[in-house]
């Protein structure tokens, strides 16, 4: 890609003609691109423009060119093929059109075509695309075809369904260049190509860390969560069952757009409402365990500190701990011990929750709303499980709870907004609202701790320096009192966070505290929120945006002043890193780094299997 | 001269059903009419048309043979053709049956959505036969189809693309970049693991004729095939290295199936890997007392590192060969006695490693400071190995134009070389080294003559003192089209050197050979053998590698063990060696210039190609380490997206069933 960058670098303009009319090309541009500054409309699948991917596999995109020396004119992928000075296009021509349909026909061949079972039903990039060929017949249809697909659905968050893969290699692109995880391979030849795990490992036990980008830039069905949106609402009409429901800091931001509203529009008030519709008996809010657990992180941090144990890296993104279990095992003695918010939340919704409010924990089932598909490999680590009773009963990410709402036919968009009324767990401070953020553990931190260290608040809340959007940024902050300088930096995104535990396991990174965000952007990108149709990620800013808004306009900004927090601590914790929070709050981790030697022999069955006359 | 019944290529149509059996001579077409000499060739279908020889041929079978072969090759990423082959197989195969799925409009039509909208050579060019016979001779699959359930054919289908028809190993190139492109380099060096075990080593110092057969020049430059093999092979070192191993060997052979391979370069390990996996118990035996040949002793360790040699040499022993060192023909062992020790066949792969002289006056081997171009390197060699220390000082002239006098120069600068020359007699676009070489000459600071010829050696007291050269020009094209060149009379001058090297060619050395081994040499004092199967004058005796051929590259040696072990494991089993199918069908191909370089219609996005990290000139030039680093695995993944596979079917049916596993 470097390359690529090379040969664009000077742009020159030139003139070409799409469909008579005369447009202005630039040197370096597809037809796909020049066409789309024109707003001529070019169907297309494989391609996503916003991670730079055109692996030209639908060929849906077909249009007729002729070259200004050429003797005849030719079908060409519109987004493969570059503009040249004098090529004349069409787009509509019959030939494109039916040629365009046949292709979409081709492609259904061995497509499951059971719509109306699919997760992505209504909106699908295939859909559309039929829809737009006029797709009439569907000649070549064999669900033998089709039944010969894989489906691995051995993961407890992530299903692979290559019965509605259309091979367009997206999530391979955003798993290797994007995350730089590039576990997901191309499997199999012909009709068998598909998308698999290097080493033919399956979901479950592969080196895939669950960060579910990949399933944000799935054009189908192909990839998505394990949908437990039944599970959820059985727990909610089961009379006998108390429903605990928290939702995720970035949920309220990414979610609106769902039901008509703007992008990044806080909709906090319209959930509390759509989750009592449905059933919910108390609904608390993980902003409240994110400032709980800044006062363990935070007062963990002050010790390593004090004992120059450095760096610790941040606890609460579950991708992320994934990652460091899976790919860097050695550096796990530098993780926070700190339970993530929503285990936090979970694990006292079952404890400190009912003692208060008097009533039967085994009643209790707790359900978290997440950005995150990991949440759900989270909620079943054996670690968060005790005597069978797990902390986090169901994860529902943001897409299952648009579909929970869209099955109740709740229509968020006319819901009048309501508020938190739970006197235990669901008050917040912005410090915890912009966990849902990069960069806003660090801040958040950083407030509780410069209170601790000089026993008065920083004087400007908002620590500038740390919200830049680079995918590594460092800062350094005077925490004053014995501490003094800290360094720290901040992580989004695992291509980066690779580059940042290189440099830390090198020795050549010095830092005293590292932020870690799985997904680009963090939570409000996260591999559970809603998918966007021909885009990948479009809405980051907005959403951090008003993150950012909600801690403005708190009158709490600091976690250690959440009074419900302080609460917990004096009721029933007694303090930070206490005997009692060490045990609810606390959590470790395993080495489950996948190590595999493969022979030559396999690799050589393999290939002889896939390609017989070798 | 061949007759053609019916017919099209390249858009032509030839129709001769109706005339006098002699009009459809197509003069064309050679040697096409036989696959072997009993055997006829009854129809050819092709990437740009086919031909029918024998009426009675049913089109329907041919067509629906060659599509089997494309739905079993395509890669599946693109839909037309992963659909297509495989919906056009099986309408042509009912039509065959005598059963219709499809009608031949529908078939017509797939064939043109895949022919026009795939995303390779391999889509784009497999239904073309079939399109032209459904365009141009309908009335002749009418009629079959009317006959009812179509006879039995014999026949073959046989795929490749320019760059394999390039390779002597025939390493499918398309299928390894695309296994990186894939995701899975383990895959691609599997690839190239089927041909040879040299794999880091060919990644390194390949001469690359697949580069030069690349049809991506046709849009801006050849893909870096040896850069991505490089990458690949270069897996090897660190945890994920494949692992080899005796469970490799699929059926292990009885104790007495015994094969010698005499020399462990690049030919002879490369025969002994293949027998091995064939189940045979192999020793190598090597005078010297280290594995590589000339890939060891010949190639300077700034191109390639002794220790990923060694690694590939290894491979051997991994497979239960034995390496046999300080063990030379004619001194040590005659080939008589090799087979007197219970060993069924012999492959020589001795090399040729004596120097050949300039024959100017004054030369004189005896002379300090005179050196043989592979005598200079086995110094380099042993000196980068600690066994000996020497040095060099002064000025250093390199006489010749290929790759030992490259390496020869380069060596030399990193010897202690004040100022080193190099005098060629022709022009620079004449030197048989790689391009990439005498570049990298260049910025070493290494100063050529062109068109300059050593005339005499100047030597005082023994010791070699300068070098009186003479300018060259180039004469008037000779019959064969190639100029020659002549000195230009009084232009000799002297170029004082304390050093020259000797480095324009070699030959087997005197005295490994002797009459009573019963092998016959060729007029270049090479060992002469079949080059079809490597057979030498003495039954069970085979040769390959430079002994065989005069000095050449490592993937012809590499070329030569692979089909030496086929030759060898036929001929221990069969008594005789067999008819090898696809050869024939490569030389079909290759007779009738059947693989066009035929221009890229449609505009394809340039990306120019990756180059290996490289050591800056003036650090590099001080020392043995290697110059090139391994590209990056983002860099591999942008490099392999560049092939346009360009993959082409080709088909026969015969008279008879083709023999050896067609």
């Amino acid at each position: 890609m470097q390359v690529l960058d090379q040969v664009t670098a000077d742009v020159a303009e030139f003139e070409a003609v799409i469909n008579g009319k005369t447009v202005t090309a630039l040197s370096g541009e597809t037809i796909l691109q020049c066409a789309r500054r024109y707003g001529i409309y070019i169907p297309t699948l494989c391609e996503l423009h916003d991670i730079d991917h055109t692996p030209g596999t639908c060929r849906v995109c077909l249009v007729d060119i002729h070259t200004r020396d050429g003797d005849k004119s030719h079908l060409a992928t519109a987004c493969t093929t570059p503009m040249q000075e004098g090529l004349e296009v069409q787009t509509r021509t019959p030939a494109v059109r039916e040629m365009q349909r046949l292709q979409v026909e081709l492609l259904m061949a061995d497509h499951d075509q059971d719509c109306a079972t699919c997760i992505r039903h209504g909106k699908c990039d295939l859909q559309d695309v039929a829809q737009f060929v006029g797709l009439r017949t569907n000649r070549f249809y064999n669900p033998e075809r089709v039944a010969a697909r894989p489906i691995d659905d051995s993961s407890p968050a992530l299903i692979r369904n290559m019965q509605r893969c259309i091979r367009c290699q997206r999530c391979i692109a955003i798993c290797r260049d994007g995350q730089g995880i590039d576990t997901l391979i191309q499997t199999g030849s012909g009709m068998d190509t598909a998308v698999g795990l290097r080493y033919g490992l399956t979901q479950k036990n592969s080196a895939c860390v669950t960060c579910g980008q990949c399933v944000l830039v799935c054009p189908t069905g192909a990839l998505g969560e394990r949908d437990e949106t039944d599970r959820a609402l059985a727990m909610m009409y089961d009379p006998d069952l108390i429903t605990v429901v928290q939702f995720a800091p970035a949920v309220r931001v990414g979610f609106g757009e769902e039901f008509g509203l703007p992008p990044g529009t806080n909709v906090e008030g319209q959930i509390i409402t759509a989750l009592r519709l449905l059933g919910a008996d108390i609904v608390l809010d993980t902003n409240w365990g994110a400032d709980l657990v800044i006062m363990e992180e935070g007062t963990e941090l002050l010790h390593h500190l004090a004992e120059r144990k450095r760096p610790t890296f941040s606890s609460c993104c579950p991708a992320w701990i994934n990652f460091a279990e899976r790919h860097y095992p050695d550096i796990l003695p530098m993780l926070s011990t700190t339970k993530s918010p929503q285990q936090c939340v979970g694990t006292l919704a079952k404890t400190y929750l009912p003692q208060r409010m008097g009533i039967d924990p085994a009643r209790i089932r707790v359900i978290s709303i997440m950005p995150c598909i990991a949440k759900k490999d989270e909620a079943v680590r054996r670690q968060l499980t005790h005597d069978g009773v797990p902390e986090i009963d169901v994860v529902l990410t943001t897409r299952e709870f648009a579909r929970l709402l869209q099955r109740e036919r709740i229509d968020l968009k006319r819901l009048e907004p309501s508020t938190f009324d739970n006197p235990y767990m669901s008050e917040y401070s912005g410090a915890g609202a912009i966990f849902g953020t990069t960069g806003g553990v660090m801040e958040a931190a950083l407030r509780t701790m410069y209170y601790v260290v000089n026993g008065r608040e920083l004087e400007t809340v908002e620590l500038e320096q740390l919200r830049g959007f680079e995918g590594v940024r460092s800062a350094t902050v005077d925490l004053g009192g014995t501490i003094g300088q800290v360094k720290v930096a901040m992580c989004h995104g695992l291509k980066p966070t690779r580059q940042i535990v290189e440099a830390v396991r090198a020795g050549t990174a010095d830092f005293d505290f590292i932020e870690i965000m799985a997904c680009p952007g963090g939570c409000v990108d996260g591999g559970g929120t809603l998918r966007s149709k021909k885009a990948y990620l479009p809405y980051a800013m907005k959403r951090r945006e008003t993150l950012f808004g909600i801690d403005k306009k708190r009158a709490v900004r600091q976690s250690h002043r959440n009074e419900q927090v302080q609460a917990l601590y004096r009721d029933y914790l007694g303090k930070p890193n206490s005997e009692k929070a060490h045990e609810l709050l606390h959590t470790y981790y395993t080495d489950r780094k996948i190590e595999m030697t493969q022979t030559v022999r396999e690799i050589w069955a393999d290939i002889k299997m896939n390609y017989k006359d070798y | 001269m061949t007759a053609i019944c019916y017919g099209t290529w390249d858009g032509a149509v030839f129709d001769h059903r109706y005339e006098a059996a002699d009009a459809g001579v197509v003069p064309a077409l050679v040697d096409i009419e036989f696959f072997d000499k009993n055997n006829r060739v009854r129809a050819f279908f092709g990437d740009r048309g086919f031909f029918v020889f024998d009426p009675t041929v049913s089109l329907i079978d041919g067509l629906w043979r060659q599509m089997i072969s494309a739905a079993e090759q395509s890669c599946g990423k693109c839909t037309p053709c992963r659909m297509g082959t495989i919906l056009i197989r099986d309408a042509l195969d009912a039509l065959r049956r005598g059963e219709r799925t499809l009608s031949l409009a529908d078939i017509e039509v797939l064939a043109d959505q895949m022919t026009a909208t795939s995303m390779c050579g391999l889509g784009q060019t497999c239904a073309r036969s079939l399109l032209a016979a459904l365009r141009n001779f309908s009335d002749v699959i009418e009629a079959e189809i009317e006959r009812g359930p179509q006879p039995e054919q014999n026949g073959m289908a046989y795929m490749t693309a320019p760059c394999i028809e390039a390779c002597p190993s025939r390493v499918n190139v398309p299928r390894y970049i695309d296994y990186i492109r894939d995701g899975k380099p383990e895959h691609s060096l599997g690839v190239i693991l089927q041909k040879y075990p040299m794999a880091a080593t060919c990644g390194r110092v390949c001469v690359r004729f697949c580069e030069m057969a690349c049809r991506r020049k046709l849009v801006d430059e050849a893909v870096g095939i040896k850069t991505l093999k490089r990458y690949v092979a270069d897996q090897q070192q660190g945890s994920k290295a494949l692992a080899f191993g005796r469970e490799l060997i699929s059926q292990p052979l009885g104790p007495n199936m015994r094969v010698a391979v005499v020399g462990a370069g690049p030919a002879g390990v490369s025969c002994a890997y293949h027998l091995l996996l064939h189940g045979y118990h192999v020793d190598i035996l090597e005078a010297l007392d280290e594995a590589g040949g000339m890939a060891k002793i010949g190639i300077p360790s700034y191109r390639l590192p002794k220790d990923v040699l060694r690694s590939e040499t290894d491979i051997i022993t991994e497979l239960g060969g034995r390496f046999l060192f300080g063990r030379a023909l004619g001194r040590d062992f005659t080939i008589d006695d090799l087979f007197s020790r219970g060993y069924r066949a012999v492959f020589l792969a001795i090399g040729c490693q004596q120097g050949t002289r300039l024959g100017v006056e004054g030369e004189d081997p005896k002379l300090s400071g005179y050196k043989s171009g592979i005598g200079f390197l086995l110094e380099v060699h042993d000196h980068v190995a600690g066994t000996t220390t020497s040095s060099i000082d002064g000025h250093v002239v390199v006489v010749g134009g290929g790759n030992v006098a490259m390496d020869c120069a380069r060596s030399a600068l990193r010897m202690g070389a004040e100022k080193v020359h190099i005098v060629y007699r022709r022009t620079r676009a004449d030197m048989p080294a790689d391009s990439e070489e005498i570049e990298a000459a260049l910025a070493e600071g290494i100063e050529f003559h062109f068109l300059t010829n050593p005339v005499r050696v100047i030597a005082e007291n023994g010791r070699i003192t300068g070098v009186e050269v003479t300018d060259m020009r180039s004469t008037l094209p000779d019959a064969s089209g190639r100029r020659g060149v002549e000195a230009v009379p009084g232009t000799e001058r002297a170029l004082p050197c304390s050093t020259l090297i000797a480095a324009i060619g070699q030959q087997v050395n005197k005295g490994t050979l002797s009459p009573e081994d019963g092998i016959k040499f060729d007029r270049w004092n090479c060992v002469a053998v079949n080059t079809d199967d490597l057979s030498t004058s003495r039954p069970g005796v085979f040769a390959g590698g430079d002994c065989a051929s005069g000095p050449s590259t490592l993937i012809h040696a590499m070329a030569n063990g692979l089909k030496a072990s086929r030759s060898i494991d036929d001929w221990i089993r069969l008594g005789k060696v067999q008819f090898q199918p696809r050869a024939r069908m490569r030389e079909i191909l290759n007779r009738n210039k059947m693989l066009a370089t035929d221009a890229v219609e449609v505009p394809v996005k340039p990306q120019y190609r990756v180059h290996h990290p490289e050591l800056d000139p003036e650090v590099r030039k001080q020392m043995f380490e290697e110059v090139e680093q391994t590209i990056s695995a983002e860099q591999a993944y942008a490099e392999s997206k560049r092939c346009m596979r360009c993959y082409r079917t080709y088909s026969v049916i015969t008279e008879r069933p083709i023999s050896n596993g067609a």
